[in-house]
């Protein structure tokens, strides 16, 4: 039994690997695996197998079986990628490219889009866009934004790290200080980009999310200056309708600190308050950590003082178009990115 | 953190209604992020006693009941429910109840019988259904039979209303219901009672046994012939109604005095301390089994308080499982201490064991309050559980060893401030942006427990963590003064684009030409799975892949190469919802461990027909590598090529140059590869390095004009049968070579071959040109453009050998 099995695989191994086309392979197929086949003849001489060996035999037949239908696939692959490379050997890729003419519309993401507005908000206010890194260090995340290590603020479990000890940046924060370190004052930006937290993703949480942030530092600014800007940021967004207030919170990196609530009928929000930012006027503290970075006293907080921003595009995106799940902003469904 | 309203109703005056007080901390950034209401306070709701009911005259299912309800006169009352007997004592809603808002009580007519109130459900009072209904969750709310008939329905079941607050780190002070007191009245001008007044001064021996600089003080009271019980029923009210489990009258009141003020506290059963207690450092791997059951390792970084035989517990975490206090306890050390803040955060986080207590800790408790808490806790456990205190012990882990040998007395009637803070009212009002008078600058500061000392303020020990710079004393300020008082100022400055406004605008100029092109614009999450699809294809490096080292899961480790794994994931999961053609765009950032580390790809995918059915033609047709070549060219300009390549992992590979820079890459998907993405079509992509890009071919802000041509052009046909091999490029290259001045422009009409050999030989091909001929002078004359055709269809023959069909 094991010499005629063996003898099965060998036979049906060499049988394939000459199959020429699809028709040899199915005919091969039929021969040792078929309902008629050799291999199935053999199996039927089981009965005959003393009770010790059956077990063994009983592999031995899976195990030939196993081989004959992957040798199969493998050749029926060989001919197929055979093929494919004669189909494509001739096609001469200099050839012109096609104009395909009209073909229906393309869009913008709805992120892109309300990015978009908003960038054209600020620049009508004079505010430059600026830039930093996704893969950050730990002190632009976190120290140099006053969150030393053991702050309650500090939480090293809803970060991602890198090997080397870096991090994603879980806020645009970080720009502000890349900001700070490289410019003078005045410093007039806002930054949109990516942000992470290592977080479980469902309906309204995604593990990376598109924030824009902003900074103004400058002699003289003041409270009066944080409210200006970014109410008139939002009614341009929103329209005259829209009501806000100014919550007192707090966050490490700015003091007073407030968050800001906004009811207008284009959130479909008329009755109740919806968080949308965070700001407040930059900690002396931080602007004391860039000087030491520095080396200067560029941002010396006794001459300079300013207000920062933040806010999440997903969030905003979703509630202005009724978007209920967050994953779609990533899925890129084509029936939902062309209803925009 | 969880606050009675009844609790905190002792110790300040509440705004009039919950919405006025919840409104009063939002605005003070106190946030509130839950409110519940247990119990019942509906009014005109008492106790009745059901004397009798009889069969209603004119309705099956209901009732008429004869119900006493303290007035002296029963009252008559139509009932349709079936679970009461005679007898059981039951809410009434008297008229003038007002269960809902539409829905007040009357007396009325039911079925021609009078109804002169009604009985309630538990459901109808707004209390959990299941309550008190006996066999029927829609039945009457049965009420214990000791309830007198009368007695307002409130009084039976205790009306309070629960807030949940979120407490900013900054503000340690508020997680307690005497903080919270304080913060109140400070806000409406009221003074909140503080529960440790009564206390006037104390004795205490020293405590020695501090051995180390993270326990900042620490005190023990010995107290015994303790009966350890059940809490009194005021107490453990207190605790369930802010969600905590009443355990005895020892943890209870420790529990109790951490919620009402603020300061953690430990009881230990003082017969299971073996030796004398200490406060040291763990030793690394020392082993402490934790009130919650479970064993610790702990590490040099952890406070202990330890006996002779090891850790009795871990210092402001959680107590031990073998020193705790039980029903057998007969005396016990109360331990009020205060552990260094980072020390406690880095332990609790560690072990992962996160306390009531250590939440304190870590964000800091009021040092004032440490020993006094003490104390209070002391006499009240006397109170409630007898006992009498026998000894006191008090250490400081920077009190001097001279001082460690003597007994003193404590005064606990001094305020405590903790530090002075230099303040000018010119820069409070500069930072504002708004006039706010010296004086009511100087009320806002006094009502929060700061003290004027000449141009500075003495801090409170309460506020000792967040007021310790000028700054800190301006957002009090600016708290109360609330936003609605500042004006808004607009003013802007003159801003010169930066290089990120430049590449801002030149990529939104890409989108919009994708857009253009009919693609649709996708955004995908730059975390990508350990072997993101489309690595192979263009045959990134491994080695360049940046990890994060704490994935969530396996679909999000490494930080995109390229932009092609969320493409062709795209492709794959529109294909398996139906889609039948794709066309997508991305612009965004990728990773290398390469410098730079992160720049900027577009890349777009194409695959399926290029339009769909209409009534005026069929499916359009399938794209391949050609529609994206032109959708390449329409995207980024006519200065960029797309070169044959050499790569094995795809069926067509093209190299992407701009100015004769490589730039990117294009290609074909081997019909394998498509198929595992469920596409049975041709799948095309390319994708762009955009500094690369910019690098090569700096976009062109202001293009030139040329010249319309103002004479008419002439066409010439040339057919040719040509080897299989021979490519378009060389074709076009050899016209061009030639230089002819009169040739306006080159178009291939028609390419045919036949691999039969039947009307075509199976190795060559027939191509069809249309070639343009122009002057910028003048109109052509017919003998010109012939002679000039001729020359160039001789120069084909001669240097590319190819036949010429005339």
């Amino acid at each position: 039994m094991d010499a005629s099995l063996e003898q099965l695989r060998a036979e049906a191994i060499a049988a394939i690997a000459v199959a020429a086309d699809e028709a040899a392979i199915e005919q091969a197929r039929i021969k040792f695996l078929g309902q008629q086949g050799a291999l199935t003849a053999l199996s039927k001489g089981m009965k005959d197998v003393s009770k010790e060996d059956k077990p063994r035999i009983g592999k031995l037949l899976n195990d030939v079986r196993a081989a004959v239908t992957a040798a199969l696939d493998e050749r029926k692959a060989a001919l197929q990628g055979d093929a494919d490379k004669a189909a494509f050997a001739g096609v001469d890729v200099t050839l012109p490219g096609t104009p395909a003419g009209f073909a229906g519309k393309g869009t913008l993401h709805p992120i892109t889009q309300l990015l978009d507005r908003t960038i054209a908000i600020f620049r009508r206010m004079g505010f430059a866009l600026a830039d930093g890194p996704d893969i950050e260090t730990e002190w632009h995340c976190f120290d140099a934004l006053n969150t030393p290590a053991d702050h309650p603020a500090r939480n090293e479990q809803d970060t991602f790290y890198m090997p080397d000890g870096r991090l994603l940046r879980t806020h645009t924060s970080t720009v502000q200080i890349r900001t700070m370190e490289k410019a003078a004052p005045p410093v007039r930006i806002i930054a949109p980009g990516a942000a992470y937290r290592r977080d479980e993703i469902d309906a309204t949480h995604l593990a990376q999310f598109t924030q824009m942030e902003g900074l103004y530092v400058d002699e003289g600014v003041s409270v009066a200056d944080l409210k200006g800007t970014l109410e008139f940021f939002f009614r341009e967004l929103f329209g005259n309708d829209a009501k806000f207030r100014f919550r007192p919170h707090f966050f490490p990196f700015t003091e007073p600190s407030y968050e800001v609530d906004i009811k207008t009928s284009m959130l479909g929000a008329t009755d109740r308050w919806l968080e949308i930012a965070g700001c407040g006027m930059v900690d002396p503290a931080v602007l004391e950590a860039v000087n030491t970075k520095r080396g200067d006293r560029a941002f010396d907080p006794e001459k300079f003082t300013g207000f920062a921003f933040g806010f999440g595009l997903d969030r905003l995106a979703m509630i202005m178009s009724g978007t209920p799940d967050i994953r779609y902003f990533t899925n890129n469904d084509q029936r939902f990115l062309a209803q925009f | 953190m969880k606050v009675s309203l009844n609790w905190l109703r002792e110790l300040v005056e509440l705004p009039p209604t919950v919405p006025a007080l919840v409104d009063l901390l939002t605005m003070a950034g106190v946030e509130v992020e839950g409110i519940e209401t247990t119990g019942c306070s509906i009014a005109n709701i008492v106790v009745g006693e059901i004397q009798e009911s009889v069969q209603h005259p004119n309705a099956d299912r209901l009732s008429v009941c004869k119900v006493d309800d303290g007035s002296g006169t029963p009252r008559q009352i139509v009932c349709g429910a079936k679970n009461y007997r005679v007898g059981d004592k039951v809410p009434v809603a008297l008229p003038g109840a007002q269960l809902a808002p539409d829905f007040v009580i009357k007396v009325g007519k039911l079925r021609g019988v009078e109804s002169q109130g009604m009985l309630c459900s538990a459901d109808e009072l707004g209390l959990p259904a299941t309550l008190g209904a006996r066999g029927a969750e829609d039945g009457l709310l049965i009420l214990p039979a000791g309830a007198k008939p009368g007695t307002p329905f409130s009084e039976v079941f205790h009306s309070d209303t629960v807030l949940d607050f979120e407490i900013t780190p900054n503000r340690p002070d508020l997680l307690s219901h005497y903080g919270l007191a304080r913060e109140i009245a400070a806000l409406t001008g009221r003074v909140a009672k503080n529960p440790l007044a009564s206390l006037t001064e104390g004795n205490v021996k020293p405590f020695a046994r501090i051995e180390t600089q993270l326990c900042q003080c620490y005190s023990l009271h010995r107290i015994e012939g303790v009966t350890v019980g059940g809490s009194p029923a005021e107490l453990r009210d207190k605790l369930e109604a802010i969600g905590l489990r009443a355990i005895n009258n020892i943890v209870d009141l420790t529990n109790f005095v951490m919620m009402e003020i603020g300061q953690p506290l430990h009881a230990f059963d003082a017969d299971k301390i073996a030796g004398g207690i200490r406060v040291r450092m763990a030793r690394e791997g020392e082993e402490f089994l934790a009130l919650d059951g479970k064993t610790y390792r702990l590490a040099a970084e952890d406070i202990v308080i330890a006996d002779d035989n090891g850790p009795v517990a871990l210092g402001g975490v959680m107590g031990g499982e073998a020193s705790g206090v039980t029903t057998s306890t007969k005396n016990i050390l109360l331990e009020s201490a205060d552990f260094d803040r980072a020390s406690i955060r880095r332990t609790a986080r560690r072990l992962g064991l996160h306390s009531d207590s250590s939440y304190r800790f870590e964000r800091g408790v009021d040092d004032a309050t440490v020993v006094p808490a003490g104390f209070q806790a002391a006499a009240r456990i006397v109170e409630i559980s007898g006992g009498a205190v026998t000894s006191r012990e008090l250490g400081y882990s920077d009190t001097k060893a001279d001082d460690q040998e003597r007994d003193s007395t404590i005064n606990f009637s001094q305020p405590h401030f903790c530090s002075h803070v230099p303040f000018s009212h010119e820069r409070c009002r500069r930072i504002l942006g708004t006039d706010v008078s010296d004086e009511r600058i100087n009320a806002i500061l006094a009502s929060f427990g700061l003290k004027k000392d000449g141009s500075e303020w003495q801090i409170p020990s309460w506020r000792g963590g967040d007021l310790w710079r000028e700054i800190d004393l301006i957002e009090e300020v600016a708290r109360v003064v609330g936003m609605d008082a500042i004006p808004a100022k607009m003013h802007a400055r003159f801003a010169g684009a930066s290089a990120t406004d430049r590449n801002y605008d030149r990529a939104m100029a890409l989108r919009r030409a994708f857009v253009a092109q009919g693609f649709h614009e996708a955004r995908s999450i730059t975390l990508v799975p350990e072997e993101p699809l489309g690595l192979k294809f263009t045959q990134t490096d491994a080695a360049s892949l940046l990890r994060v080292k704490n994935p969530m899961n396996d679909d999000q480790v490494v930080l995109r190469p390229g932009l092609l794994h969320g493409l062709l994931t795209a492709v794959r999961d529109n294909l398996r919802a139906g889609a039948k053609s794709m066309r997508l765009f991305e612009i965004g950032r990728v990773f290398s461990t390469q410098r730079p580390e992160e720049f900027s790809h577009a890349a777009a995918v194409l695959a399926g027909p290029l339009s769909e059915r209409n009534w005026r033609s069929g499916e359009g047709r399938g794209s391949d590598i050609f529609d994206l070549k032109a959708a390449v060219r329409a995207v980024f300009g006519e200065g960029v090529t797309l070169d044959p390549e050499e790569n094995p992992a795809l069926a067509l590979s093209l190299v992407v140059k701009a100015n004769g820079k490589p730039v990117g890459f294009a290609g074909q998907l081997w019909p394998a590869n498509a198929r595992a993405l469920d596409a049975d079509v041709p799948v095309t992509f390319v994708e762009v390095d955009l500094a690369a890009l910019w690098k090569a071919a700096v976009p062109d802000l202001a293009k030139k004009y040329r010249e319309i041509p103002r004479f008419p052009a002439t066409s010439r046909d040339i057919a040719m049968l040509a080897p299989l091999t021979l490519q378009h490029d060389s074709i076009a290259a050899a016209l061009a070579k030639a230089k002819e001045p009169l040739l306006a422009g080159v178009e291939l009409f028609d390419v045919f071959t036949d691999a039969t050999g039947a009307k075509v030989p199976a190795d060559k091909k027939s191509l069809a040109y249309s070639l343009t001929y122009r002057s910028p002078e003048r109109t052509l004359t017919a003998d010109e453009v012939n002679a000039a055709h001729t020359k160039l269809k001789e120069r084909l023959k001669t240097e590319l050998g190819v036949a010429l069909r005339e």
